[in-house]
């Protein structure tokens, strides 16, 4: 065999692990999109072609599953959440970024440990205050424990993002007499705004998903979506055809977003350590 | 107003935020762990018998002992098959082209799903009667074909991992990606004049190159591996019995279902322990970047 043909033979066996790998990483997707056009009959046969009705999807939003309600939680909630959390990430990253502080050093570990405090140790104090307060099944309960979450990627983050803007631009608008904060709101801001909304998505997408605060604080009112999923039981198991549906309601949203700040991902998930 | 003033209060709100969120439930659930603590008794919430729910929790509760087991092998066979495949996958990703570049475009889809959704999508599969993997082994390998995967306990635990596993590699992957970007193309090459084979290269030029991002994947998928909650609620609840009870899902049914908030607070701080020394090393390396 020549040197050319093994050349060949390896990069065709490299095409097809490319391919099988892709195939694994779509699969259980695939599934999901397949059984949410199915009708009820249809999923419990591992039919491949079937007729295709989006039956599943209007049942979803009747009675007595009512996913309409919780799509409205799971969108009021991430999109109060990343409302709050940006611009107060904001404006301590450019703190962060720009001054050097006493316990800078440690502020910023804290903020970065936090990330990794288990969300059910989180969790057990605030069911405890939130019962005694009347927040258990409110949107804004979950609104101010999904914080937690999101504020050490948010400041890491957009930290990174402030990093990256030279500061020539900055120190020559003091010098023609503007104060830091015109510096922050003229300059800082309209130059950071790709960046702020990579974080927003970012953020937006952790809330959406998240799954554990909203399962111990809600119950009916401020159900979140993938809390909902619980919902698709029937009297013989899960309701696969429904599930499916819902799951596709979850998840398409989310895929968008991710496509759109695909770029940022693995910087925004490591903060920062790999870039 | 003077920077030395303002440098303080524009990181206030978000240092308050940061602490109520996440500091003060810390030192409240460590109060809790202390405490009798239960949902249903008003009153035993400020009720305090010392150090009796570690004790109770380490010396009469197999229960805890179980899911400290599960977690570790969970944690285990997850961060090093993430780690393998990530690796694999990574280097037959990295020369871009595309092919390339579209499969590394899809790598961003698992990210968007939530884990509850992955758990179900896997019962969903693992169903004895009409699930894909059912089918598949029906063609492939009959005589695993009408195998009940969830109602075993060793199996039940493979597929939780398998989950765990194909959510996280796509993540792992990029980052490993971005990491062997950077080993000097140079290097490689020079090595490869001299003529070392694929594998030599590999171990004596890209791995060294490569160690210290695969150190931060390594913490990083660790942290989340023992944290592990929402797959395992929506996959097994913990079950076959007691098979897959990871201490996330250990912890939320002391709390949640029995009531009793001051023993899962323990539970839970003793969690916190490994987590501290975990982000340390993590820290570490965000800094050393970070001085760069």
């Amino acid at each position: 065999m020549t040197g050319k043909q093994k050349k060949q033979i390896f990069g065709a066996i490299q095409t097809a692990l490319i391919l099988i790998a892709m195939f694994i990483m779509l699969v259980p997707i695939i599934w999901i999109f397949l059984a949410a056009f199915k009708s009820h009959v249809d999923v419990y046969q591992l039919k491949l072609f079937f007729t295709p009705t989006l039956e599943n999807f209007s049942v979803v939003f009747d009675d007595p599953y009512r996913l309409g309600e919780k799509l409205l939680n799971s969108t009021i909630v991430a999109f109060v959440t990343i409302l709050f959390a940006i611009p107060i990430a904001t404006l301590a990253a450019y703190s962060f970024s720009r001054f050097s502080m006493r316990g800078e050093t440690l502020m910023l570990v804290t903020i970065l440990a936090t990330q990794f405090v288990p969300a059910v140790v989180i969790i057990l104090p605030f069911f405890v205050m939130f019962r005694d307060i009347g927040l258990l099944d409110t949107r804004l309960g979950l609104i101010l424990v999904n914080l937690a979450i999101v504020m050490p990627f948010a400041i890491w983050m957009i930290k990174g993002f402030i990093d990256g803007i030279p500061m020539d631009t900055e120190e020559a608008a003091m010098v023609d007499g503007s104060s830091r904060l015109q510096v922050i709101r003229n300059i800082v801001l309209p130059m950071a705004a790709p960046g702020l909304l990579t974080s927003a998505i970012f953020c937006f997408i952790i809330a959406w998903n998240e799954f554990l605060f909203a399962l111990i604080l809600t119950n009916k009112d401020a159900v979140t979506l993938p809390i909902g999923l619980g919902l698709f039981k029937g009297e013989e198991g899960d309701l696969w055809n429904l599930l499916s549906a819902a799951g596709i309601i979850i998840m398409a949203p989310m895929f968008v977003l991710a496509l759109m700040i695909r770029k940022y991902f693995v910087q925004g998930m490591t903060m920062g350590a790999v870039r | 107003m003077r920077d030395n003033t303002l440098k303080y209060l524009l990181v206030l709100p978000a240092v308050l935020v940061v602490f109520v969120t996440a500091i003060w439930p810390l030192i409240e659930a460590a109060r809790l762990s202390f405490t009798v603590g239960r949902l249903n008794r008003p009153g035993s919430l400020d009720q305090y018998l010392g150090w009796e729910n570690y004790l109770w929790a380490f010396f009469e509760e197999p229960a805890f002992w179980n899911s400290v087991w599960v977690t570790a092998i969970y944690t285990l066979l997850t961060v090093g098959l993430t780690t393998v495949f990530a690796l694999g996958l990574a280097l037959l990703l990295a020369p871009g082209g595309r092919l390339r570049s579209s499969a590394q475009a899809l790598l961003i889809l698992p990210f968007a799903m939530s884990p509850a959704l992955i758990g179900v999508s896997f019962r969903f599969m693992f169903n004895p009667e009409f699930g894909l993997f059912d089918a598949f082994f029906g063609i492939v390998f009959p005589p695993l074909a009408d195998v009940s995967w969830l109602a075993d306990p060793q199996l039940a635990l493979a597929v939780v991992v398998m989950a765990d596993v194909w959510g996280w590699i796509p993540f792992l992957t990029l980052v490993l990606i971005g990491g062997l970007a950077s080993v000097p193309r140079d290097t490689v090459e020079a090595a490869q004049v001299d003529g070392a084979s694929g594998w030599r290269v590999f171990k004596d030029v890209t791995l060294p190159q490569l160690a210290p991002v695969l150190a931060v994947v390594v913490i990083l998928k660790s942290i989340f591996s023992l944290k592990t909650f929402d797959q395992v609620f929506m996959l097994t609840n913990g079950g076959p019995g007691t098979a897959t009870q990871t201490l996330s899902h250990y912890i939320y049914f002391n709390g949640m279902k029995y009531g009793q908030i001051g023993y899962s607070a323990s539970v839970a701080w003793l969690m916190v322990i490994p987590m501290i020394f975990l982000t340390y090393a993590y820290a570490k390396f965000v800094f050393r970047k970070a001085d760069q």
